[in-house]
């Protein structure tokens, strides 16, 4: 079952911008032709740098913007649609950058209990759900704590609870470790990938860091609105050349691999790894 | 530093007064401090004086935390204290210098007006020390919600309440770091006349307004990815419940009232 | 130039229940021209350091020297303490305020109270330091790109002409193409004015790319201070204060744990590449 299908997505926007002193509107292109089709319970990645598009695709998959042409499904539903607009934003909830800005309430649970509470779940049900929203992302006992005083991965995995309070089929992450450090990185990426693993939810995760897209099942990379790449993470990485010439980083490995490739040896281009590179070597060593 | 500000400071603790259902704390917060303006009598002032120890005592808050709130009053209190003193005429006159004379009423009208505005400071800073803001805010709505049917918007008023408590630290913080970088980049906002200071906020207020107006551009956003949709159909998670407590209290307030209008009639 | 910090201890809330000590007995010495980055995780410390450099944090106890002299010494000098000590907070963008880049990079330079010459002068070299050309000069910095903005904001501390400067995390936030531009005109204004760098940062592989010298702070201490070479081959004490050396340093640490003779004192790609291509020729 496919959770979220983009067909033939465009999106358009006019911009004013200046041309030899005159201001003059200009059509731009924010998504061009985007075609995505997401398995539910995958894993996926949206790869690209800052004002490539890909923040306007995952709003997209919450009905927050619609397409100027094409058309989104989410679970089913047609994004265009307005009576489903509760229902879409219900089965795709959406993680964002900045944790302290999506963050509504003081204390933690009537944080949580925000979205339940807005779909009219009955009180008992909802109390249920914020306490174990709390455990699913390993923050119970942090109930009545105000979430000012969290640390930014701590404040991050509440925003997380508050989506999975309202039982959502798949959570679209927009660069949700963009603002964090090190270890608020760790924390919110772990928390992803043990949600998709446990519970089945269907994670679409839209960043410009290449070691969490290497996480993934399947990567897109987005440039200029149009997708250039996609694959599972060996096979886009590999493409060392191409990844670096739309601003993007591969995994020091991959680098290396690629370069010592260049210069005649013979190890396999689709090392991601430590462990891969280090038993590289190691065959390439015991077969002489 | 600016942080140290605290409004409506709430005090953590598990005393029958932080029990309390919200409104109920509301309502009689509200009839207390009309209560002040009926007394007329020092035996007034100190049952109230008597009563509001009691509660206070019963609430676990620390006294001084009760003071720490007058503190940045007492310019007023002192002030309005002055102006009664020179302006209340009646009763033997004390002393007379040019053209002010300090008359026996005058003085008991300011030490009453000084206590009035004393005691309704602590009496309501009792409410906020002992209700989290979140209570309060589902209280005041509570008690607005017959409102809503002649048009007054009863959850948008909460909602707002709520969304400024919670953004109240943050940008508090923010305004800290905004300080610290214009004074990297050689502000000055200690030093010149008025004027010169009135324009050293601008480098602060103009990133600090950008900021808010960039943070509630984000959280519209991300309210409305959660369903939002203005307060119709909702629910509530904490569903508030009126108990014993909240009986007893209401009838010694009764009794309390009782007091007040008993005083007023034969005193 | 050069700065000494003698037993630098900071506590935060002191005598409340919230009292936290965030340095704890500090002595660096960093010498003339130096590029120095500062890694540890949240709450070693880091920021609070910084902010004692140019004294917007008073220390509880312990001196910063300033080519020998004490900044907390004479509260006057505060404003010259601050031109000579330039600090470029996390996200500096959202500290913009004026209509226009130029109005604001002119910001710092103007509070100094210099001649109007002066000031364009320093507004037009700092701009081109940070790689930005005259036609963003009237722009608004809300017409820029996230990138550009923050090498606007850099420039705007850049312009006080300092003798030092520190940046805080200046790449959080940004793509790997806008954190390639940043870093380059860091580096290249590190070599252009010969002046102190102190550059604060998670990410082990830029500040391998840039530093001299690398301090590692944990817990309000020093755990690490030496070349990154010196550094990232503790990969062990690295991990054990929750921090990670590059990725290839681990392969190579990994490959010599396994009996192989490379060389463990590795970070970059280049590098790797090298060592890695003379390890597999050499048996061939």
């Amino acid at each position: 079952m496919k959770i979220v299908r983009a067909e033939n997505v465009s999106y358009e926007y006019t911009k004013v911008v200046e041309i030899q002193g005159e201001n003059v509107e200009r059509k731009l292109m924010a998504l061009d032709n985007i075609n995505i089709d997401i398995e539910e319970g995958s894993f996926i990645a949206v790869l690209g740098h800052n004002g490539s598009g890909k923040s306007t695709f995952a709003k997209h998959i919450n009905a927050l913007i619609t397409p100027s042409s094409g058309t989104v499904w989410v679970d089913g539903y047609d994004t265009k649609d307005d009576e489903q607009v509760w229902n879409i934003r219900q089965s795709a909830g959406m993680v964002f950058q900045n944790p302290d800005n999506q963050l509504v309430a003081t204390i933690v649970e009537e944080d949580i209990a925000f979205g339940p509470e807005n779909l009219g779940v009955e009180p008992a049900e909802i109390r249920k759900r914020v306490d174990s929203a709390l455990q699913m992302v390993g923050m119970d006992g942090y109930q009545k704590n105000e979430p000012s005083k969290l640390s930014g991965g701590q404040k991050q995995r509440i925003a997380i609870a508050g989506i999975l309070a309202m039982q959502p089929k798949c959570i679209v992450f927009d660069e949700p470790t963009a603002m964090l450090d090190p270890a608020g990185r760790k924390d919110v990426m772990e928390t992803a990938h043990r949600l998709n693993k446990e519970n089945g939810i269907t994670i679409i995760l839209i960043t410009h860091y290449m070691d969490e897209a290497a996480t993934a099942d399947k990567v897109y990379v987005i440039d200029d609105g149009k997708i250039v790449l996609s694959g599972v993470p060996k096979e886009v990485f590999s493409q060392v050349d191409k990844m670096k010439g739309f601003g993007l980083d591969v995994p020091q490995v991959t680098e290396t691999a690629y370069n010592l490739r260049k210069l005649g040896i013979d190890i396999p281009k689709d090392i991601l790894t430590v462990d891969e590179m280090v038993g590289a070597i190691c065959r390439l060593k015991s077969n002489i | 530093m600016i942080t140290d500000i605290t409004i409506g400071q709430y005090f953590p603790s598990d005393s029958p007064l932080h029990r309390l259902d919200a409104r109920v704390k509301l309502v009689i917060t509200l009839l207390y401090i009309v209560s002040l303006f009926l007394i007329k009598s020092f035996i007034g002032y100190a049952f109230v004086i008597i009563a509001l120890a009691i509660v206070i005592k019963v609430s676990k808050v620390p006294f001084k935390f009760m003071v720490k709130g007058l503190k940045s009053l007492v310019f007023i209190i002192i002030f309005t204290a002055l102006i009664n003193v020179f302006t209340v005429k009646g009763g033997e006159t004390l002393v007379t210098f040019w053209k002010l004379s300090i008359t026996t009423e005058g003085v008991f009208f300011a030490i009453k007006m000084a206590l009035r505005i004393i005691l309704l400071i602590i009496g309501s800073s009792l409410l906020t020390l002992t209700t989290t803001p979140i209570k309060l805010t589902d209280g005041i709505e509570a008690l607005l919600k017959p409102l809503s049917k002649i048009g007054v918007p009863a959850h948008d008023i909460a909602m707002m309440m709520t969304i400024a408590l919670r953004f109240i630290p943050t940008l508090l913080d923010e305004t800290d770091k905004i300080i610290k970088a214009q004074q990297a980049r050689g502000a000055d906002f200690d030093t010149g006349r008025l004027r010169d200071k009135a324009r050293a906020l601008v480098p602060i207020l103009v990133p600090l307004f950008i900021s808010a107006f960039r943070r509630a551009d984000e959280l519209a956003m991300a309210m409305e990815s959660r369903c939002y949709n203005g307060g119709a159909n909702r629910t509530r998670m904490n569903v508030m419940k009126v108990t014993s407590i909240d009986y007893t209290a209401i009838i010694l307030f009764v009794v309390y009232w009782v007091v007040i209008i008993a005083m007023r009639i034969i005193l | 130039m050069s700065i000494e910090i003698k037993h630098l201890t900071h506590i935060y809330n002191p005598g409340t229940p919230f009292e936290h000590k965030a340095l704890d007995d500090i002595n660096l010495k960093i010498e003339d021209n130096e590029f120095i980055c500062i890694i540890g995780h949240t709450g070693s410390g880091k920021s609070t350091l910084i902010q004692h450099l140019n004294a917007l944090l008073v220390p509880e106890s312990g001196e910063v020297l300033l080519n020998g002299e004490n900044i907390y010494a004479d509260r006057s000098k505060l404003k010259s303490v601050r031109q000579r000590v330039g600090l470029v907070f996390q996200y500096p963008e959202h500290q913009l305020f004026e209509m226009t880049v130029y109005k604001d990079v002119a910001y710092g330079p103007g509070n100094l109270g210099l001649p109007q010459e002066e000031i364009d002068s320093r507004v037009k070299n700092a701009l081109e330091t940070v790689g930005l050309d005259e036609s963003v000069y009237d722009k608004s910095p809300f017409e820029l790109s996230g990138g550009q903005r923050r090498r606007a904001a850099i420039a705007g501390v850049l312009a006080m002409e300092p003798e030092v400067l520190i940046l805080d995390e200046p790449t959080a936030g940004l793509d790997p193409k806008g954190r390639d531009e940043i870093l380059d005109s860091i580096k290249l204004m590190h070599e252009k004015r010969k002046i102190i760098v102190i550059l604060v940062s998670h990410s082990m592989e830029d500040v391998a790319k840039l530093a001299d010298r690398i301090i590692v702070l944990n817990d309000g201490k020093v755990a690490l201070t030496g070349t990154p070479r010196e550094v990232f081959s503790k990969v062990n004490e690295l991990e054990k204060i929750g921090l990670a050396a590059p990725q290839i340093t681990y392969v190579l640490s990994e490959l010599a744990a396994k009996g192989y003779d490379v060389r463990t004192d590795i970070y970059t790609v280049a590098e790797a590449t090298e060592e890695l291509y003379k390890f597999l020729k050499q048996v061939k």
